[in-house]
This record gives C-alpha cells, structure tokens and sequence, in this order.
C-alpha cells in the first residue's frame, strides 16, 4: 500500500511529452507575468544602488559669499583638502560656474557673472559616514566666507520615497504575480486533466493512489513555474545588456553608479519561487482527482 | 512439499498480527450477499442479489442491456459502492473500505472492458508496464515480466508500437496483458469482444480461458449468447435484479427438457443479442 520510491519515475516522464505545446504555452504565459515582477525588482534595486551612493556621499558643495577673500577661500580649501573624509576639493570661480552651467543654455549664458556664486566641490571617501558629513557640514556653515553647504541630502531623502514607492509597486506586482501564476498553472493543470483523463482514469483502474496520480502534474507545475521565472530573467537580462550597452556612460556620469541586474540570491529566489507556486498550485488544483 | 511445511511456509508469510487461517484457501473468492444498488430510487439495478464464485472458476454473467452486468464488476472494483448488503473478496467486505484501501483492491483485481481503456499515445509497453509500475517493481522485472505477458497474449516483439496504431483486437490483447501482468487473483471483463467481429471475439475469449486455465478466477460479463455455447461455463444470468445460476451453461439448458426452451430462455435472458452466423443453441 506505501509507495516506494521509483513510483512515478515513468509516469511523469510520459506525461510531460505529451503535452508539450501546452507546457511551452504555460511556461511563456508565466514568464510574461515573472517580467513584471523582475522589472520591477529591478529597478527597485538600482534604485537602492543610487540611493546608498549618493547617501554615502559622494559630495557636497559650498556656496562662497560674495565678498569673500582668495586668501580666506584658499586657507579653508587646504583645510578640507587635509579633512578626514574629503578625496578631493576643487574651486570653481563664478565664471567657470556660468561656464559649466549654460553650455547648452542660452538664456543662462546671458546672466551675469554674479548670478553665479563661486564655490567648493568637496568629494568623500566612500567610507565617510552620514554623521561626519553633518558635522563638517555644521562647521563650514558657521565660517564667515560660506554663504550656504549643499549636502544633497533632500535629494537621497527623496531617492529613499522613490525606494519605498517601488518596494510598494514591486510588493503589489508580486501579488499580482501570484494570482497570476496561479491562474495560469491552475487553468494548465485543469487543461491537461482534462487532456490526460484516459492517462488518470487508466493509473487509478490499475490500483495507482492519489499521490502516485498527482505527482507527475505537480512536478510539471513546480517545472512550469520555474521554467517560467527563468525564462522572464533571460528574456529581462537581454533587455539590460540592450539598454545598458547603450546607456551606460550616461546613466553612470548621471547618477555616479552604473546599472546592475538583479543579484544571484534575487533571481534564484524568483526561480525557487516560482516552482513552488507552481507546485502549490497543481497541488491544489487536483484536489478533485479522488472522484475521478 | 509435505501439508505441515507448506503450513509453516504459509504462516512465516504472514504479516505481523495476522493469525493462520488454513480454511482460508478454501474459501469462496467472492460472496455477494443481499446485495442492493441503484442509481435511481424507483428503479433499482441490484434487489438483494447473493452470488457465491468459488476459486478458479470461469463465470459468464449475462442478462439483458440494464439488467445490472457493469455494476456488478464496478461494484467489485469499488468504481460505484454497494447501497446496502456485503460483497466479499477473498474474505473481507470490500463493500465497506476505507478510500485508502481501494487502490490495493484494484491491485489484486484484474479488469478488461469493452472500450479496451488503453492510452492511444503510449506505447504497447508503456500501457502494460503502469501496472507493475503502480506497485513499484524494478525496471528490470518490469521489463521482463511486460515481455513474458505480451508473449502470453500474442503480442512478442510489439511492444515498441503506439497503441493508437493497433487493430481492435490487438488492443483488447493489450488490455488483457494489463490485466493480467500483475497475476492478479480475478480478472472482471466487462463486455471485451462488444468490440470486436464473431471471429476475434471467440479468440479474446479463448484468450480468457487460457488464463483461466493458470488458476485465475475469471468474471466474464457478456450479452453475446454465441460466446455462451462455445465452452460449457457456469453462467450467471441478471435479471429484475436478481442473479439465476446455471452451474453447467447452456448445456444443462439444452440436455435438460424441463428446464428453458428458447422461448423461455429468451424470456429470462431479454435482448441478448444472438449474432448470425454463430450456432444457436437448440
């Protein structure tokens, strides 16, 4: 009455030649809806990469008063040059500033120069921490030639809603996923039932139990829900090379990171996720194959 | 083998907690007792039917289109469960399993229909091998005892062909394999030559009878009186409900003044269908 353990080996095998239009219909449908969900993962995940760097500082900038003197602005440039946690400092007049700023801007370009403050550029290390940043950010400020510290902080705050935006669609798309890989592996099993009733009918006449019936159509669920996410991050990872070939440089002077794919972990907890779904939801698809 | 170590052969096979019995082997292998069914309240297919099979035997059941053929074997293979009544196999009332214990029940029974019930994209092998699959036997006797089945039907060396492929009666030699490729104790044949023309319908039941020879008990449901005459058989006729025993087939009819004319015969046995060309039985 138990089943031993080369149960099913031949039955699986059998049915997943013969329906192997159906399972390659069902894997495709899959992978569409796995594409939302990995797209989404991965912007969500660079994202993150933009916000970490940017709030680990790469830079600030310091905004000179207008009377200030070159002497008091080159004793606070060497000072910061030896400042733990500043790579680099680098002085821009206020013409170099009008310069850089209406290179592609007319309008600009006709401002005068005043318009245009000199300031500092200061570049961290990447180990500087949040903290120190705000304390040599507090310091500079108190000094008489700085008008005002640009530490950029508003704009990794609003890199982090961004971040907790996507995490949210991404939660959403997944949930979306879910219902979807379940319709589709649900409809596919209840397809190839319907298709494979002699194949159930003729196991269950020869004395096969339910386990030994459904074993077979799980393995093809978990195979169809895994197939189905892998083939959502090929096809996704093609996209990225695409994209990334052509947009790298800018993307990378833009945000100061390049692009990445999804890690390893993700994309195989999006495999391993999907052929659990899969099984789930064969499993409890059959739950009817007792009355056959 | 002497009678006291065949006994102690007999009892050092049994399973923990089960006692010897050896009036056991003797035995009827089936009892249905005031066995009821129907699928409808007002017109039930089975009143209080009791039957008994001995071991070995060859039985034809027969009867009229709806006189309760099919049920009975569904019955006994726990496709459609009794309504009231017990149906005993090899001693224990099947009529009363736990759902659990129906595939082992299915395991000893061999059942062949009139459809064949073959998967037309499997191979021959394939759709004998799923038996001996079920139970979980190695490739390699599964291989073996296939081949030695196939061979016992008339199928050596077909093994590789689609099933799908094969003519009618090949595909009910198919069936039968399946059927018997476990050895099972009873074969139940639900109308097998229903199918088939006169001719292959007499070799399938020869077919029969040559398991039935092995010591297999065979359960041959059939409205077909040609297939009847061929051997002297016990024959079971179902009617209103109730099964009527003839113990020596038509033969007994026959040699019997007193018993059934045709008139009376067909009286009992309703449309049973009497194919031309085949000898009527006088």
């Amino acid at each position: 009455m138990d089943d031993s353990t080369n149960r099913g080996r031949f039955g699986a095998w059998r049915a997943g030649r013969s329906s192997f239009r159906l399972q390659l219909l069902s894997v495709f449908s899959l992978s569409v809806a796995f594409i939302t969900l990995a797209a989404s993962l991965l912007v969500v995940t660079n994202i993150d990469a933009v916000r970490e760097r940017w709030s680990r500082a790469g830079r600030a900038t310091i905004y000179l008063k207008d009377g200030a003197r070159d002497v008091d602005v080159a004793g606070l440039s060497d000072a910061l040059a030896q400042t733990q946690g500043v790579s680099k400092v680098r002085k821009i007049s206020s013409e170099e500033a009008r310069r850089e700023m209406s290179a592609n801007d007319d309008a600009l370009q006709n401002l005068p120069v005043q318009a245009f403050p000199s300031s500092l550029e200061l570049s961290f290390t990447q180990d500087i921490s949040d903290t120190q940043l705000q304390e040599i950010a507090l310091k500079l400020r108190a000094l008489p030639a700085v008008d005002t510290v640009e530490t950029y902080d508003r704009w990794t705050e609003r890199l982090g809603s961004l971040l907790g935006g996507g995490v949210t669609a991404a939660a959403c798309l997944a949930i979306i996923v879910l219902a979807a890989v379940v319709s589709v592996v649900s409809s596919t099993m209840r397809l190839l039932m319907q298709r494979r009733k002699i194949e159930i009918e003729v196991l269950k006449l020869v004395g096969a139990t339910d386990r030994f019936v459904r074993r077979p159509f799980v393995a093809e669920g978990a195979t169809q829900g895994a197939l189905g996410a892998a083939l959502a991050l090929a096809i996704l990872g093609a996209l990225f090379l695409v994209v990334r070939g052509r947009f790298d440089q800018q993307l990378a002077n833009l945000l100061g990171v390049s692009p990445t794919f999804l890690p390893w972990p993700v994309a195989l907890g999006m495999v391993a996720l999907g052929a659990l779904l899969g099984a789930g939801t064969a499993t409890i698809s059959l739950r009817k194959l007792s009355s056959v | 083998m002497g009678r006291t170590s065949r006994e102690g052969a007999l009892k050092n096979g049994l399973r923990p907690g089960h006692r010897y019995d050896p009036s056991a082997a003797a035995r009827p292998i089936l009892v249905f007792e005031n066995v009821f069914k129907s699928y409808r309240a007002d017109s039930p297919v089975l009143r209080g039917m009791s039957l008994v099979i001995e071991r070995g035997e060859f039985v034809f059941i027969t009867g009229p289109s709806g006189a309760g053929k099919s049920t009975l074997l569904r019955l006994l293979h726990h496709t459609e469960t009794v309504d009231d009544g017990r149906i005993l196999f090899l001693g224990r009332d099947i009529a009363r399993l736990s759902r659990d214990a129906i595939p082992a029940l299915r395991r000893n029974i061999g059942v062949v229909f009139q459809d064949f019930r073959l998967v037309p994209g499997w191979t021959v092998f394939d759709n004998v091998a799923i038996a001996l699959e079920v139970i979980g036997l190695p490739k390699r006797i599964i291989r073996t005892r296939v081949g030695e089945t196939l061979e016992r039907v008339g199928l050596a060396g077909r093994g590789s062909d689609l099933a799908r492929v094969l003519s009618g009666g090949e595909q009910q030699r198919v069936a039968v394999a399946r059927a018997i490729v476990t050895e099972p104790a009873l074969i139940l044949a639900d109308e097998p030559t229903g199918n088939l023309d006169p001719q292959l319908a007499i070799d399938v039941l020869g077919l029969f009878e040559d398991i039935h020879e092995a010591g297999t008990t065979v359960l041959f449901a059939t409205h077909d009186r040609s297939l009847l005459d061929v051997r002297p058989r016990r024959i079971v006729i179902l009617d209103e409900g109730k099964a009527t025993d003839v113990p020596r087939g038509l033969a007994e009819v026959d040699d019997d003044e007193d018993m059934l004319d045709d008139d009376e015969w067909d009286e009992v046995s309703g449309d049973i269908d009497q194919p031309s060309g085949l000898r009527k039985t006088g």
